[in-house]
């Protein structure tokens, strides 16, 4: 079976003034359906772009020199070939970092469900729009859907704001959801909540999850596979716990030295 | 202050005052505004006023509360015997009209064009600064000059000068408040759930810069009739028979040492209404500067 996405000697440059910067050189990776895939690595090793090339929300100056994306065998990112439009939202869906910045802050939540259910199921009607908005907000373990789609994102709490992100993204019942460091600005009980509906929402409906973030500690209680990130290249690549016990490149052992522990 | 010395307020907390002073000051600069611009509309309707027209008999007549003035025409007469208050009304009609719509043809292309070169950048945006830039580098008098010499004057014309002097500062502000909205995480989230340009342009972007081109509008509204002004005092505004508080100022400065109170009322109502319209401005752009607005 293909995988659901997968990553082929992928080489990002960004064409600056002063020359060409390599992004991304040669990154592999797969990820399936029903599977967590996290991508870890420091600032600047290249996790955000990876996430952003697959959706194809490069900035105006960087271009892919190299390799492609496909997915589930279609091939939407190449060298001058950009098909991501099609997928975007629709098969891919995206979560941000701090949510409290990712919903528009003048729209309801509602009308921001609505909004994109009506852009990608053709047709859809106003009760069937309403009926699926409740359901995702149900979805992501929201006790009163009913007054989160009349609010406002201000008047929600920060981790009922990542919740309606997430929804935003898997309204559209997508393949795959790329979440960027999408757990970064909530506090740790609320971090953990989150990792715990990712989980089930990977379970429950099939999706395949690319999961980037900072924290090695963090992915390695969610994923099932990590790809340790650096300088643009994938260092090491492997089952979470193989990675965790033992890391078989320098890079990934000095990372997790750096983890401060109570012992 | 001695408080925030000795305890620092959080970050998130000290901006809640001048918000609130804002929203209140806001209110009670509107209100004067809404009464001249009722009194304006609704006095002629009334006929309560002395009716139009001249009267060679009695001219150059002082306002009522002087010595030599009846009540017959409150504020006097001008050197053809007309009545100094129902033409300050009508003035006053066709003032407020040219600083209202002044301002929309202004301020509508301005942000158009701000906002395409704030979201698109790129060639579009390079394309527009420049333009804006040789906007801002013409002296306004001489674009109106160069039209008003070349078409004559008329209203129409009028608004052609107001919205080629005018719509270079709101696409300047805007253009920048755009940069600033599209790098919004929120923006790029659009972009991932696949919508479209236009729509994140004209649902998302538009909507959240509406709190700066109302206050844009509002400041541009107190250009436009100072520009008016300007203009009439050249005698290249209105063309009679209509009247503005500007052609008013200008019909009466000849006359000012015999009978300088056809000068005076609409040189003042022009003052106190361009001051109200400003200091609203202000008050507007306060009231919805993000970084003083609690998120």
């Amino acid at each position: 079976m293909t995988a659901l996405l997968s990553v082929c000697g992928l080489s990002v440059v960004a064409r600056l003034a002063d020359g060409d910067l390599r992004l991304l050189d040669d990154v592999d990776l797969d990820v399936d359906r029903g599977r967590i895939v996290g991508v870890v690595g420091e600032s600047g090793s290249g996790k955000t772009t990876l996430a952003r090339t697959v959706v194809g929300l490069l900035e105006r100056n960087v271009d892919v020199e190299q390799g492609r994306v496909m997915l589930a065998g279609d091939e939407v990112m190449a060298p001058g070939v950009d098909r991501t439009d099609r997928v975007r939202g629709s098969a891919v869906g995206m979560v941000f970092q701090d949510a409290s910045r990712s919903l528009n802050p003048l729209m309801k939540v509602g009308t921001q469900l609505a909004e994109v259910l009506r852009r990608h199921v053709r047709g859809i009607t106003r009760a069937e729009v309403e009926r699926r908005s409740v359901e995702v907000l149900a979805q992501m373990r929201i006790t009163d859907p009913a007054r989160v789609l009349g609010s406002y994102p201000h008047q929600l709490s920060g981790g009922l704001r990542q919740r309606v992100a997430i929804g935003l993204a898997v309204v559209t019942r997508p393949a795959l959801v790329i979440a960027d460091e999408c757990t970064t600005a909530l506090d740790v009980t609320t971090q953990t909540k989150v990792v715990e509906l990712f989980r089930t929402l990977v379970d429950e409906l099939g999706i395949g999850l690319l999961f980037v973030t900072h924290d090695l500690m963090l992915a390695s209680d969610l994923c099932d596979r990590i790809a340790v990130m650096s300088g643009g290249r994938v260092v090491e690549e492997g089952a979470a716990e193989q990675v965790l016990d033992e890391p078989q490149q320098e890079y990934t052992r000095r990372l997790l030295a750096a983890i401060p522990s109570w012992s | 202050m001695s408080r925030t010395d000795v305890h620092p307020a959080p970050a998130t907390q000290t901006p809640r005052r001048p918000v609130r002073r804002a929203r209140t000051s806001v209110f009670w600069l509107s209100l004067p505004l809404v009464v001249v611009a009722g009194l304006v509309l609704v006095l002629p309707l009334t006929g309560l006023l002395p009716e139009p027209g001249q009267d060679l008999a009695a001219t150059r007549r002082p306002p009522a509360f002087l010595d030599g003035g009846t009540w017959a025409h409150p504020l006097g007469t001008d050197k053809l015997g007309q009545d100094v208050l129902t033409q300050f009304v009508s003035a006053g009609r066709l003032t407020i009209l040219i600083g209202v719509a002044g301002a929309l043809v202004a301020i509508g292309p301005g942000t158009l064009l701000g906002v395409l070169a704030g979201y698109f950048r790129g060639w579009v945006d390079r394309v527009i600064s420049v333009l804006i830039d040789a906007q801002l580098a013409l002296p306004f008098i001489l674009v109106a000059l160069a039209i008003i010499s070349n078409r004559g004057s008329s209203l129409p014309v009028l608004f052609l000068v107001l919205a080629l002097t005018g719509w270079a500062v709101c696409a300047r502000v805007t253009r920048s408040a755009t940069l600033a909205i599209r790098e919004r995480q929120f923006v790029t989230g659009l972009r991932a759930a696949g919508a479209s340009e236009a729509r994140i342009v004209f649902r998302h972007v538009l909507p959240n810069l509406a709190g700066t081109v109302v206050a844009l509008g509002t400041l541009q509204i107190g250009t436009a009739i100072l520009i008016e002004s300007a203009l009439s005092f050249l005698g290249l505004g209105v063309p009679p028979p209509s009247v503005s508080w500007g052609s008013m100022l200008a019909s009466g400065q000849d006359e000012l040492s015999q009978a300088w109170w056809i000068a005076l009322f609409p040189g003042l109502a022009i003052t106190l209404l361009v001051l109200l319209v400003n200091l609203l401005g202000d008050a507007l752009l306060t009231h919805h500067d993000p970084r003083k607005r609690r998120r």
